[in-house]
């Protein structure tokens, strides 16, 4: 006999404990799952500037690779980087001991914090005047550094490499220059989880990327490749990789031509956005919408549609929209005795179509006033290489209007155009190499007809040369093996065009000498 | 009675009307101010009648009220709803009540036994139903705490429906003045009443007249008990309001349902002298008592049921947690409604209007925050009732009838403010005005003891001296 029996209110909550600690358990469950699984969660940055530096655009959950992974390749491949790891390839990082350059940004994603890139790092120059000098960073610049070519390789050569294993994976992150310390867990979870789909993603990116990777060469898949040549210290093929990796166009030779194949670019500057809102936007004017151009720019740094932070990527359109672009860093070195016979010449040559600074000193963005200015001007008129403008075609300016569907930000405005389109000059002493595919080192040279302009030229270095304004191009201050040569001959580096009487190639040496004084100033 | 303007009397006539003495067929009350049925936890654990009961009810037959409505009687220990209330379920039980008779009359007051059963809404059951689920119209269990129920069989309703008629023979042998059957507020009766409750497919369930057959078994055999010159009333919801808490429930008796409850309850002339009209079909009930609810209270008192229900610990979470103790407040509040002073009031005329057509001997009572001499005469002159029953503004003024004599009401603040702590309070603690802002003092130490003055006063005289 029991002689402790429940009472009836007791029997029924003892009947139904299970149900509610089932329901606890799932409520749990469903905690876990969403503070885990589902929440993601990023390093806030009270200063814009932070924030276009390091904050994240949501390129890291679908793009990015874990920290430590990313941490542990720089050392499981120092024979190949070099002791000073990504900055091989013209990452930014500001201080010896910085953990990531400029340029990442980390997002924990699924309960692991992943790296990979936003705005700043294609976007942020750097200068020095003398060899000895400490770069000084230039924000919203052009890159002039960035390899990023070079670094695309570097992760396709590692999916291919039988030495990316678990094992040597595991064991660079628990290296002391990495400080992994891997507990019996998360060495569980690196193993079986981590590096499977690592290397699964970096295998994709080798299939996309075929290419890049086997110039002229048969593959496995029987696909026949056209060359491919390196884009250099400071530019990108904007829109071949986007063909390949957002849509899949077919790469090979049957499909896509040697010229169009081979589109690299400079990258732009990113400052004063507001009264470029309306013109025709990227080299060859193929959107008129900033925030599209934003987007879609994201969507090179590694965002998709869904993991895109709008909210973080609009933060940094306000910080550009009326950010100023840098003032010449020597003032002494412009020559005011010539800058005002160069405004005249460059009210008459250049203005129309790049406006120039008012009365007051401020850039005048004003299309009314400069008709050209944001215009495109037709291929045959400018003149310049045409593989960049035969690289975006009106089939993919189709596809790229099927993205963002379902989203108010969907894109509507991407068209193909004409030729290239006319921008403002402001801070253009900043954005050295010059023309789109920056072909030409200097302001100097480019004033020269095409037939004087260097041909073959060494690109990367940052040391500014005050006088012809443009980064030397000599190979001054660098490492022989650093030095990469711009070979104006290869398709898609071509220095012609932006040639003639009207682009003031034929003006007398005192009178291109004022000019760039006189752009100096901008 | 002097008209100045429409609606506005002078207090004179006020008084006059309260305090004109009110005839049912077999009683007569010498005003129109009942004290409603009160209890608190003072007599022994068994049921026997206490010492301090008869402080208790004294207090308020000195305070002047014509006539007291007695504690929740319980018929059966079955039928109890909290411990240590004094029963009426054994014939051991008479010599109490009849001790209670003569306290009472020698002030002129009148003493109605309110025989009740608890059913399903046992808030404490007390070792002696300890392994018994409280019996009820359905196995429903109580939607509020979750106290478990299982339905009567037609055996146990015979048994019940005697222990009621017992109980008004005891009454009766006591000296006491009538009994008042406790049909509203959720107990057993109105769980046989309510269509919200009643579930019931047998004689005792479905359609009204079925569901009344329980109380007219009850009322006919208290009959059969006491004869037909003894007071018998009737205390009923006018409507249920049964969905209160959770929208979801079903709303219970309409107030044409109630009337047709009472035009049965009158069986012929032989059936009850008099109705009192409440409403709400559990207790508590944001309509009853009206008023609002302390979740701080709730908080240190609510425990002592933790045992009693499977809903007590959600409960008793709800109102631990600030966020949801706010909004089971605000819903009480919300579900209450604005007006607290004669809440039932216009239930009441409804009936009143209707029953006293068939047969104008029948008297109303009414219940529902009634403190000042206006409003009691107010709804005594539109024919809402025949007179009042008070029980939260009496235990904060026992003497509220001669305040009334010649005030509208008590000064500002020596009111009672509906806190509802009193209800609360009388979980764990002894019966009375728990609202510290009523009481004189400077500091809160000094009102605090000044609250405590009156509220352990009901234990003065004490019995051995």
């Amino acid at each position: 006999m029991n002689y402790d029996p429940p009472t009836p209110a007791e029997r029924v909550l003892r009947r139904y404990r299970w149900l509610r600690y089932l329901v606890a358990l799932l409520l749990l469950l469903i905690a876990v799952y969403y503070l885990v699984f589902v929440n993601q969660y990023v390093v806030a940055y009270r200063n814009n500037l932070d924030h276009f530096k390091y904050g994240s655009i949501g390129s890291e959950p679908t793009n990015g690779i874990p920290i430590l992974v990313f941490k542990a390749l720089a050392v499981m491949y120092r024979n190949e980087l070099g002791p000073t790891g990504y900055r091989r390839f013209g990452m930014l990082y500001e201080t010896e001991q910085s953990e990531l350059p400029i340029g990442m940004s980390r997002r924990i994603v699924t309960g692991v914090e992943r790296v990979w890139l936003n705005c700043s790092v294609c976007h942020v120059g750097t200068y020095r005047i003398n060899l000895t000098d400490k770069p000084t960073m230039i924000y919203g610049a052009p890159s002039n550094n960035l390899r990023l070519y070079d670094l695309l390789k570097f992760f396709l050569k590692v999916a291919a490499d039988p030495k990316f294993n678990a094992d040597n994976l595991i064991a660079a992150i628990d290296s002391p220059a990495v400080g992994g310390h891997l507990n019996f867990i998360k060495r569980l979870i690196y193993r079986y989880i981590v590096f499977p789909r690592v290397q699964q993603a970096l295998m994709q990116l080798s299939e996309q990327f075929a290419f890049l990777g086997s110039q002229n060469q048969d593959t496995s898949s029987g696909l026949h490749y056209g060359p491919y040549f390196d884009w250099g210290p400071g530019r990108v093929d904007t829109f071949n990789p986007y063909k390949a990796i957002q849509f899949n166009f077919p790469m090979d030779a049957k499909h896509i031509t040697e010229t169009e194949l081979n589109a690299a670019s400079n990258f732009p500057s990113i400052w004063e956005q507001h009264p470029r809102d309306g013109m025709n936007l990227h080299w060859d004017g193929n959107n008129t919408s900033v925030d599209e151009r934003d987007l879609s720019a994201a969507l090179g740094a590694g965002v998709t549609p869904v993991s895109v932070d709008i909210a973080s990527i609009k933060r940094i359109r306000a910080w550009i929209w009326d950010l100023q672009p840098p003032a010449f860093p020597i003032p002494s070195a412009i020559d005011q005795s010539k800058v005002t016979r160069g405004r005249q010449l460059f009210a008459e040559y250049c203005a129309g179509c790049h406006g120039m600074k008012d009365a007051t000193g401020q850039y005048d963005y004003d299309t009314n006033r400069f008709p050209g200015l944001g215009q495109v001007d037709a291929l045959d008129k400018i003149g310049t290489d045409p593989g960049r403008w035969q690289s975006y075609t009106q089939n993919f300016a189709a596809a790229q209007n099927t993205l963002y569907v379902g989203y108010p930000w969907r894109f509507t405005h991407f068209h193909k155009t004409a030729g290239y389109a006319n921008q403002p000059l402001d801070g253009i002493w900043a954005r050295s190499p010059y023309l789109h595919n920056g072909s030409v080192p200097t302001l100097r040279d480019l004033l020269e007809p095409a037939g004087n302009r260097p041909a073959k030229w060494y690109r990367g270095s940052d040391i500014l040369d005050t006088s012809k304004v443009g980064y030397r191009y000599d190979g001054f201050g660098s490492a022989l093996e650093d030095l990469f040569v711009y070979d104006t001959s290869v398709p898609g580096n071509s220095n012609i065009g932006h040639d003639g009487e009207v682009y003031g190639t034929k003006l007398s040496p005192p009178d291109k000498d004022a000019l760039v004084e006189y752009m100096k100033t901008l | 009675m002097t008209r100045v303007t429409d609606e506005t009397f002078l207090h004179e006539d006020n008084a006059a009307l309260i305090f004109s003495s009110l005839k049912f067929r077999h009683l007569e009350v010498k005003n129109r101010l009942f004290r409603s049925n009160l209890s608190g936890m003072f007599d022994e654990y068994n049921g026997y009648g206490g010492h301090t009961r008869l402080n208790w009810e004294e207090k308020f037959a000195r305070g002047g009220v014509g006539c007291i409505i007695s504690s929740y009687t319980p018929v059966a220990v079955r039928g109890r709803i909290l411990i240590r209330y004094a029963m009426i379920d054994d014939d051991d039980k008479i010599p109490f009540w009849r001790e209670i008779a003569k306290r009472v009359h020698e002030y002129d007051c009148r003493f109605i036994m309110q025989l009740s059963h608890s059913g399903r809404q046992q808030d404490m059951g007390g070792v002696e139903n300890m392994f018994k689920k409280a019996q009820s119209s359905t196995s429903q269990k109580d939607y509020f705490h979750g106290i478990l129920a299982q339905a009567m069989t037609v055996t146990e309703i015979r048994e019940v429906v005697e222990q009621f008629a017992q109980g008004a023979r005891r009454a009766k042998e006591a000296g006491l003045d009538g009994v008042e059957l406790h049909g509203a507020n959720g107990y057993l009766i109105t769980q046989f009443l309510s269509s919200g409750i009643n579930d019931r497919t047998d004689d005792y369930g479905g359609p009204v007249e079925n569901r009344a057959r329980f109380v007219l078994e009850i009322v006919r055999a208290i009959r059969r008990e006491v004869g037909p010159d003894f007071h018998l009333q009737m205390k009923i919801n006018g409507v249920d309001h049964n969905n209160w808490l959770y929208p979801w429930k079903k709303k219970g008796n309409t107030l044409e349902d109630t009337l047709t409850i009472c035009k049965m309850l009158l069986d012929d002339g032989k059936g009850v002298d008099a109705f009192h009209i409440s409403s709400g079909s559990t207790f508590p009930h944001p309509r009853n008592p009206p008023g609002d609810i302390s979740t701080q209270a709730l908080v240190r008192w609510y425990g002592g049921m933790l045992a009693s229900g499977v809903r007590t610990r959600f409960n008793y979470a709800i109102f631990n947690n600030p966020v949801t103790g706010r909004l089971f407040q605000w819903l009480w509040r919300w579900r209450r409604g604005k007006v607290i002073e004669g809440i039932n009031a216009s239930y009441a005329k409804y009936l009143r209007d209707e029953i006293t057509k068939i047969d104008p001997s029948v008297k109303f009572l009414c219940t529902g925050g009634f403190q000042h001499a206006a409003n009691i005469a107010g709804v005594i002159r539109d024919g809402s009732c025949d007179g009042v029953s008070i029980a939260r503004p009496l235990i904060a003024n026992n003497d509220l009838p001669q305040i009334l004599r010649t005030a509208n009401g008590p000064i500002k603040h020596k009111e009672c403010t509906y806190c509802n702590k009193c209800l609360v309070n009388d979980l764990a603690n002894p019966l009375g005005c728990y609202e510290v802002s009523r009481y004189d003092g400077d500091t809160f130490d000094e009102k605090w003891k000044n609250l405590i003055t009156s509220v352990m006063s009901v234990f003065q005289p004490p019995l051995f001296r």
